[in-house]
C-alpha cells in the first residue's frame, strides 16, 4: 500500500512537472516590480544578418 | 605602462576567459537561445540518467562513495570552472551523484523498509508542487527572498561542515544523526528540508528568467544542472527526516 500511494504520488508529480514546466509562469509572476535581476538588462541580440559591404572614404 | 598604451601597443584581448560572466557571452553560443521546453526536456534527461545510475549503486554499494567524491568534484568543475560546459558535465554528475543515491538508499532501506519510495514520492510532490505555486505566482521570489534563502544555506552548510570536522576527531552533532529521533532533531531536518525546498524556487525563476532573457542554449543544461542538485540535496533530507521520524 505504501510503494502503491507514495510511487502513484511521484508518478503524478513527474507528470505535472513535465507539463507544467512547460508553461510560462503567470503574468502576476512575471509582470512585477521586485525581480532577481540576476542577468542584468540583457536584451534580444538585434543584429541583423545580411552583406556587409565595407565603404572606402576617398580623400 | 597604463591601461591605453597597453591597448594600443598590443591591442584588445579578444580571449574570452577575460569576458566571462552572465552578462558577456562568446558569440557562438549566441546563435540559438534557452528555452523552458529545452530545459524541463534536459531534467528530463538527468533525472532519468540520476536513476540508471541509482539502478547501478543499489547493485553494486560499492560504487557508493567514489560516486559522491566524482559528483561533488564535477559539480565544482559545472560551478565554478566552466558553466558553458554544463551539457557535458551535467550528465555525468547526474550518473555519478545517481549511484552516490543508489547505494545510501539502500542503506536506509536495510534500516526501515519501504523508506525509499516514501523519499522518492515526497521529494517529487514537493517539486510538483512548489512549481504549481511558482507558476500561479502564490510564491514570488524577491532580492529578500533570495537573500534569506541564502543566508539560510549558508548557515546549513557552514553546520555540515562543523560536523564534517569534528568527525574526524571522533564526535560531531549528534543532532545530525539520522537515528536521532528528538524532537529538537526532527525540528532541525524539517528546517533544512524547508529550505532545501524554498531554494527550489529561486532555481525555477532562475530557468524562466534565462528563457524570457533569451540567455545562450547552454544555460538550458546549467540551469537543469541547479535544479538536480537542489533535488539531489533535499531528496538526502527527506530521508534522513523520515529515518529520524521513524526512530522514534
Amino acid at each position: 500500500m505504501n510503494t502503491i500511494i507514495f510511487g502513484a504520488l511521484a508518478i503524478l508529480s513527474l507528470f505535472i512537472f513535465f507539463n507544467l514546466g512547460k508553461v510560462k509562469a503567470s503574468r502576476k509572476q512575471l509582470d512585477r516590480s521586485k525581480r532577481i535581476n540576476r542577468f542584468g538588462n540583457q536584451k534580444p541580440n538585434n543584429i541583423i544578418e545580411g552583406e556587409a559591404e565595407e565603404i572606402r572614404k576617398r580623400w | 605602462m597604463s591601461r591605453h598604451s597597453v591597448i594600443n601597443r598590443f591591442g584588445r584581448s579578444t580571449n574570452p576567459a577575460f569576458s566571462r560572466g552572465f552578462n558577456s557571452y562568446p558569440e557562438a553560443y549566441m546563435d540559438e537561445k534557452m528555452t523552458l521546453d529545452g530545459a524541463v526536456n534536459k531534467t528530463g534527461i538527468l533525472l532519468a540518467l540520476c536513476f540508471s545510475g541509482a539502478l547501478i549503486g543499489w547493485n553494486i554499494p560499492a560504487l557508493t562513495l567514489p560516486g559522491a567524491i566524482v559528483g561533488f568534484i564535477l559539480a565544482m568543475v559545472t560551478i565554478f570552472r566552466n558553466p558553458a560546459k554544463a551539457g557535458s558535465t551535467a550528465p555525468l554528475y547526474a550518473l555519478a551523484q545517481g549511484t552516490f543515491l543508489g547505494g545510501i538508499t539502500l542503506m536506509y532501506e536495510n534500516a526501515f523498509d519501504g523508506i525509499a519510495i516514501q523519499a522518492i514520492g515526497l521529494t517529487f510532490g514537493i517539486l510538483a508542487s512548489l512549481l504549481m505555486c511558482y507558476k500561479s505566482g502564490l510564491i514570488k521570489p524577491t532580492e529578500n527572498f533570495k537573500l534569506m534563502v541564502v543566508a539560510g544555506i549558508g548557515g546549513i552548510f557552514l553546520l555540515y561542515l562543523v560536523n564534517f570536522i569534528m568527525y574526524f576527531f571522533g564526535s560531531g552533532f549528534n543532532l545530525l544523526s539520522p537515528t536521532n529521533g528528538s524532537l529538537m532533531s526532527i525540528g532541525l531536518s524539517l528546517g533544512i528540508v524547508c529550505f532545501a525546498s524554498l531554494s527550489l524556487v529561486l532555481d525555477f525563476d532562475f530557468i524562466e528568467e534565462g528563457a524570457e532573457k533569451g540567455m545562450p542554449k547552454y544555460m538550458e543544461w546549467y540551469g537543469a544542472f541547479s535544479l538536480m542538485v537542489t533535488l539531489i540535496w533535499l531528496y538526502l533530507e527527506i530521508l534522513r527526516l523520515l529515518s529520524k521520524i521513524r526512530s522514534r
